[in-house]
């Protein structure tokens, strides 16, 4: 961990909630990005990162300072986002529908890097199905898909994240990662 | 998916996690030019994974910290020393309710004094 960081989270401990806003500032996309791609709801995500946010400042002495802050932080965001899952599971869900992607190859709904204004609309939709996609995934293979292609992060990191051994989280992206084949194929590609 | 298939599977999975050997992706690429159903698994999962990456990172308010912020507890180290500066008036009836509060007990037990029997004690002076 850098330098900064320990000095900051120093004086977190002894109550500077200024040095805490710029550990905010340093990682607040980064935990909205799990939270969102966890729950699929901009709004909920951000409540979700607003309470992962807060969990950490209250429990700034629960924090082992040998290891990595962001995989601390991490592992609130994603037991936060689960247990929202989990409870939501009891209510009727409303946003079940999946947009069609009907007539769409996997390759076509790749953007383009140079895009235009009117392909905006094809990344939306596309953006709408990858979500619906992973929404589908149950939850221990959607932490680790998100963590892995969200965050970019190594094997390593988020087998601390989610205390689980590497081989585990290896077989969970395995597994994630088919069914996210099958499921795209099914949606989307299989019927072009 | 056929039986000999599934060894090229647990090969697409290393390669995909980037712990295949040169060795290894060689013997995939291999036979990846050769069968077209391992060939299609390939580029699906491939195809599936490079969507997942693309996927934006949207960013949050820039009023956010704020809102954190605001839903922390109060700063323990100056959390006198805030309430003092935003409520001067409460903070002067506080500081003066300790004098003030010894001034009406000590006058109470004045009265009681002198009803009681502070009175034998003044008479006993005047004796």
């Amino acid at each position: 961990m850098d330098q900064s960081e320990k000095r900051l989270i120093k004086k977190i401990r002894k109550g500077d909630q200024q040095a805490f806003a710029e550990l905010v500032e340093r990682y607040k996309n980064s935990v909205f990005a799990i939270c969102l791609r966890m729950v699929g709801n901009a709004q909920e995500a951000e409540d979700l990162s607003q309470e992962a946010f807060i969990r950490a400042y209250n429990h700034i002495d629960q924090y082992d300072h040998e290891r990595k802050f962001s995989t601390w932080l991490f592992r609130i965001a994603t037991n936060l986002s689960i247990d929202f899952l989990r409870r939501r599971k009891n209510v009727v869900s409303l946003d079940a529908v999946v947009p069609s992607t009907e007539g769409l190859s996997l390759n076509a709904m790749l953007p383009d890097e140079g895009e235009q204004p009117e392909d905006r609309i094809v990344r939306k939709e596309t953006e709408e199905m990858v979500q619906g996609e992973i929404k589908k995934l149950p939850e221990k293979y959607r932490s680790a898909v998100v963590l892995k292609y969200i965050e970019d992060l190594s094997l390593k990191e988020i087998s601390e994240i989610m205390e689980i051994p590497v081989g585990t989280v290896k077989t969970r992206i395995h597994r994630g990662r088919e069914m996210l084949r099958k499921n795209m194929m099914a949606e989307g590609g299989g019927r072009a | 998916m056929s039986c000999a298939s599934k060894k090229y599977v647990s090969l697409m999975n290393k390669v995909l996690d980037q712990e295949a050997t040169e060795q290894e992706k060689q013997v995939l690429f291999e036979h990846l030019a050769t069968c077209d159903e391992c060939r299609v698994h390939f580029n699906e999962l491939n195809d599936s994974t490079e969507l997942l990456r693309r996927l934006t990172h949207p960013q949050l308010p820039a009023a956010f910290t704020k809102s954190v912020l605001d839903h922390l507890p109060p700063d323990k180290r100056n959390v006198i020393r805030k309430w003092g500066s935003r409520h001067p008036v409460l903070t002067t009836v506080a500081i003066c309710a300790l004098p003030m509060s010894l001034v009406v007990i000590g006058a109470r037990r004045q009265t009681r004094d002198r009803s009681g029997y502070a009175l034998v004690k003044v008479s006993g002076d005047q004796t």
